[in-house]
């Protein structure tokens, strides 16, 4: 019995120990009791308790402010801790707003890791700091961003024409100068959600012509069209989050809608993108990763070299600079759905939603930026990718040469089936007719316009026998037995045989195109057979009679 | 207060005294009201204590001290029921925050895990001590084989000793879905799979339109097609209110059987084997009186004089601290193992994205690898046998040599030995085989399927342990030697498939040596 004994007592204090050990830890060392305990206001010391911030209508109870507690309602002075630093003025006050809803992380938490979401399976962690911006896209679609060069040459026009005399935009200009030169104007830095006055330049204008003397007289000048279409562009955007912004502008010039779909507009060849920046980490895969396993970084890796991330990617590997793969990170993140109620909804995402209001501009070179450079190139030079078949260079001339803009317009429209380059059209794609028309007259700024010959679409009457063996030898290694395509692009498409002309085979067989594998084959060349003319429409009969076929 | 008032008080007259007094004794009269018989000092107040109490009296009044040596039980039984108590504590603690919906039972584990104050600490000591009670009942029915007590007149005892671990396992399965996440969402799938396993056969036969007791077992269990709202209440009644009742109740008659039955199976010369009870409490410090009373309640053939019936002590205290004892280690090790580890909580539960592997709970890993090769042998078929074949053990076995011993009966420990050699190596010899070289359906991949369920790794392990265990029968001459062989020789089966189940089977169930080798999806 006194063994029994011995085991009890040994069993009872180990487990006494045990429970004062949890009891200690759970309640005396805490890291947000031991910040609050370093706390000071006017007042003396603060209470050492658990805070948290309630926002019933976006359902938040965020215990973020127990560390935090400089954010928290009426606390913005107390001092102490290094974390007790007031957040940087922004317009929804976490006091009121709470704090996932913008950062994302794991509100009800008390401790850092878990608060941040930086442990095992938090399906939503907190969005990095330097990509906090990225926040934004909970609520707002940032609408009509232009690509790049367009976005910092509107940005510069602003700076350029001295807008900030008068007006503030995130934080910059806007103040009254020595000289009289400026005066306090309306703040824009959100007027791309909240709208502004179209008329505005009417109307300084007439303040310009009536004033005498002053910021009416001496800040303002007449400003021509060109820089007003992109003062509105430039204006367009704003909504207090430059960065993230110039992260759309890159999204928009590396064609990533090309593949991808994010809110139904774009390719379906890659995932959709528009709830991409919720990506559960529980979810990824980090086998491939090196560096922390994070989301952020997950992704900035994969922009790198998709394949080396994802084994058996599709995606091409784009070339981007460390800035780009950055920004196109913060705006994948950026691309998030938070369920709102109606009074929360802010108006960007109600014009994007109900109003089908685009989140690119609507010019020729964002459109090409946004749907066709992941594929065809920036200005249209094509894309080589290891282990796919090379993308055509759609701006070369001896395509824009020989085919007319109908051609260009079907072709975007109805896209290459059995190939990557998918139909664009309204119920496909998701572009609009006059979205493809842009497309199609930037591409004609890019090149050369149509130069067509005299004669009809179908004129050729050749013998279609020679011309199947001629293939046989001498397309069917890139273009495949069957015409469906390997190296070259397929031949035997509906969509290309239906808008095609004669001419337009005749031409690019005897002449080639220049900077692809497709040389012209009316010149002699030592590495393989010269066809005469008559060979060459042989051919295009024997194409033709694909055509037939298929229907 | 002072002398004076009292007496006083004392002058003044009888009832205000009486009053004064009555109060003054109430804690007393309390305590012996509530404990009648009084203070436990002398062995009648003793027996008192244990039969005058609800609790108490399923023991019995005395225990032999046979059944107090660590050694005779390693106090599993006790062990288990603790870590069932540990359960019921903390799971009820648990139920004041969980939510049985899918749409926010992941949600509330995580403010369980993280915002309700010792949430988690509980939490975790929940999942070590379901973890716990279902090792402790295994090992529990170990030792009740290997010291062959379940012989008469335990022979019904056993049996609702089997009923319990059949009860625990549904008990830890049916806990396993209530987190909601991606690891409980698809082990309780594999594991409604496995209900639905006897469609193996009747889709082999074409009558599954017709007859279809495997999807009706599935449908029963989940209330629908898939894993959903419906498995969900489903589970969470059965955790935490249908099994814990059923169990409470087949505790009692388990309980009261182990007392009825004269409690814990001993050898017959236990008195002698333990020689004079020396240096302990003494035994029957009183001259008994009344002895032929106790002759006549408990066995035994002569009324015992100036010494307890067949060497017993008083259950209280000796018995009570050992039990005592085992309850606050139980405790102590569930609630170190919280502390050292969290239970897993992976991420939400997606029907979309299955896991691979996707592993039902681990004390399920043998059957699944068993599955593995022929759903309906490995969930059904097999399982069956061997529940079939304990039932039939104490039936069949009616020798009496070795009750109460360690690997009692003919062969001893040598046989148990041999038997572990032989279970190990048929079961990594079959292992090694079907992971080197496959099974018929990779070399035949047109054979019919009922061929593969009658002849498979599980059923030909199956037969080899039957084989072996026949042999020994036929050895030793004795049926007790049989079932020893094939109690341990299943054991060892159970122990390495669990092992390889759990640690060496990676993404579409094929073998790795370490989850490092998986591939990347």
């Amino acid at each position: 019995m006194s063994k029994n004994k011995y085991l009890l007592l040994i069993s009872s204090l180990g487990v006494l120990l045990l429970l004062v050990a949890a009891a200690v830890q759970e309640n005396f060392l805490r890291e947000w009791r031991r910040v609050q305990a370093s706390g000071r206001n006017e007042e003396g010391s603060i209470a050492v308790q658990l805070r948290q911030i309630v926002n019933p209508g976006l359902k938040t109870s965020d215990r973020c402010v127990s560390c935090h507690v400089t954010m928290a309602p009426g606390e913005s002075t107390v001092t102490g801790s290094k974390l007790l630093t007031a957040h940087k003025p922004v317009v929804h006050d976490p006091s009121e707003w709470g704090c996932t809803v913008c950062h994302a992380g794991q509100g009800q938490a008390t401790d850092r890791a878990d608060a941040h979401g930086d442990v095992h399976f938090w399906p939503d962690p907190m969005i990095e700091p330097r990509f906090s911006q990225a926040g934004c896209g909970s609520c707002h679609a940032p609408l009509g961003v232009p690509e790049e060069e367009r976005l910092s040459l509107a940005r510069n026009t602003f700076a350029r024409l001295d807008c900030y005399a008068c007006h503030k935009v995130d934080g910059r200009g806007g103040m009254i100068r020595p000289d009289g030169g400026g005066m306090e104007g309306p703040d824009l830095s959100r007027v791309g959600i909240n709208n502004y006055d179209r008329d505005w330049y009417a109307k300084h204008l007439q303040q310009h012509q009536q004033a005498t003397q002053g910021p009416w007289r001496n800040s303002f000048a007449a400003v021509n069209d060109q820089d007003r279409a992109l003062l509105a562009d430039y204006l367009a955007t704003t909504m207090a989050a430059p960065k993230l912004i110039e992260a759309k502008a890159v999204f928009n010039s590396t064609g990533c809608l090309g593949c991808h779909k994010v809110s139904g507009v774009g390719g379906d060849e890659g995932m959709d993108l528009t709830r991409e920046g919720e990506k559960d980490p529980g979810q990824i895969n980090f086998a491939h990763l090196a560096g922390g396993h994070t989301v952020e970084n997950w992704m900035a890796e994969h922009f790198r070299s998709p394949v080396s991330i994802v084994v058996g990617s599709q995606m091409p590997s784009l070339g981007l600079s460390d800035r780009e793969v950055d920004l196109l990170t913060m705006y994948m993140r950026s691309l998030r759905r938070k369920d709102l109620p109606a009074s929360f909804t802010p108006k960007d995402r109600v014009r994007a939603v109900r109003f089908g209001e685009r989140e690119f501009a609507g010019d020729g070179a964002t459109l090409f930026g946004t749907f066709c450079t992941g594929c065809h190139g920036g200005n249209g030079v094509g894309r080589r990718s290891p282990g796919m078949p090379s993308f055509p260079a759609i701006a070369s001339p001896d395509l824009l040469g020989r085919v007319s803009d109908d051609f260009l317009t079907e072709n975007i429209t109805k896209g290459r089936p059995g190939r990557r380059m998918p139909a664009w059209g309204e119920l496909t794609g998701g572009l609009k007719p006059e979205e493809i028309g842009k497309i199609v007259a930037y591409l004609r700024e890019l090149g050369v316009p149509y130069q067509p010959d005299s004669k009809p679409a179908r004129w050729i009457k050749a013998d279609p026998e020679q011309g199947k063996k001629l293939f046989a030898s001498i397309c069917s290694g890139c273009h495949g037995a069957q015409g469906q395509g390997i190296e070259g692009p397929a031949l035997s498409n509906k969509v290309l045989l239906a808008t095609a002309t004669d001419s337009y085979f005749v031409q690019t067989i005897g002449q080639g195109r220049r900077g692809t594998a497709m040389l012209g084959f009316l010149e002699p060349h030592p590495a393989r057979p010269t066809l005469s003319q008559a060979e060459i429409e042989s051919i295009v009969a024997f194409l033709r009679t694909w055509e037939r076929g298929k229907k | 207060m002072s002398v004076g008032t009292e007496e006083k008080i004392e002058q003044r007259g009888s009832a205000l005294h009486e009053f004064w007094q009555n109060l003054k004794s109430t804690p007393k009269s309390f305590l012996d009201t509530a404990f009648r018989g009084g203070a436990p000092k002398t062995d009648r107040t003793r027996s008192t204590f244990v039969f005058g109490n609800v609790f108490f009296h399923l023991h019995s009044v005395r225990t032999h001290r046979w059944s107090l040596r660590w050694t005779t039980t390693w106090g599993l039984g006790i062990a288990t029921f603790a870590a069932f108590l540990i359960t019921l504590i903390t799971g009820v603690l648990l139920m004041f925050y969980y939510k049985p919906s899918p749409d926010v039972a992941y949600q509330s584990i995580k403010d369980i895990h993280f915002v309700v104050p010792t949430g988690r600490f509980m939490r975790n000591i929940h999942r070590w001590a379901g973890n716990v009670m279902v090792i402790t009942v295994l090992l529990h029915m170990a030792r009740a084989f290997y010291t062959a007590a379940y012989r008469k007149p335990r022979q019904f005892n056993w049996l609702m000793g089997m009923a319990l671990l059949v009860v625990t396992l549904g008990l830890s399965f049916t806990g396993y879905l209530l987190p909601w996440d991606q690891l409980a969402y698809w082990a309780i799938t594999i594991g409604a799979n496995i209900a639905a396993s006897p469609q193996e056969i009747t889709n082999a036969l074409g009558i599954t339109q017709h007859f279809d007791p495997g999807g009706m077992q599935r449908l029963i269990l989940l209330g629908s097609d898939t894993v959903g709202p419906e498995a969900l209440i489903r589970f969470y009644l059965l955790h935490v209110m249908i099994l814990p009742l059923v169990l409470a109740l087949i505790v009692a008659v388990h309980f009261w059987r182990v007392r009825k039955d004269g409690g814990l199976a001993r050898p017959a010369d236990a008195d002698r084997r333990l020689g004079p009870a020396k240096g302990t409490y003494p035994i029957f410090t009183e001259q008994p009186k009344k002895t032929y009373q106790l002759a006549a309640i408990v066995r035994g053939r002569t009324p015992a004089v100036g010494n307890g019936p067949e060497g017993t002590v008083p259950s209280m205290p000796h018995l009570f601290y050992g039990e005592l004892a085992v309850l606050m280690l139980t405790v102590l090790i569930c609630v170190a193992l919280a502390l050292i580890a969290n239970a897993p909580l992976k991420e939400l539960a997606n029907p979309g994205v299955p896991e691979n592997p996707a592993k039902a709970p681990w004390y399920f890993l043998g059957l699944q690898e068993l599955v593995s090769f022929s759903a309906f042998m490995g969930g059904i078929g097999i399982p069956t046998i061997v529940l079939l074949g304990l039932g039939l053990i104490p039936y069949l076995d009616r020798e009496t040599a070795g009750t109460g011993e360690w690997f009692g009966g003919p062969g001893g420990k040598k046989l148990a030995w041999r038997s572990v050699w032989f279970g190990l190596i048929s079961v990594l010899a079959i292992e090694s085989f079907v992971i080197r070289f496959g099974w018929l359906r990779e070399w035949f991949p047109h054979i019919p399927q009922l061929v593969i369920t009658a002849i498979n790794p599980g059923t030909l392990l199956t037969l080899a342990y039957g084989a072996y265990s026949v042999w020994c029968v036929k050895k030793y001459n004795s049926t007790r030697a049989g079932a020893m062989a094939l109690f341990t020789c299943f054991l060892c089966g159970f122990v390495v498939l669990t092992v390889i189940g759990t640690y060496f089977r990676g993404p579409n169930w094929v073998f790795y040596w370490s989850p490092a080798d998986w591939p990347g999806h």
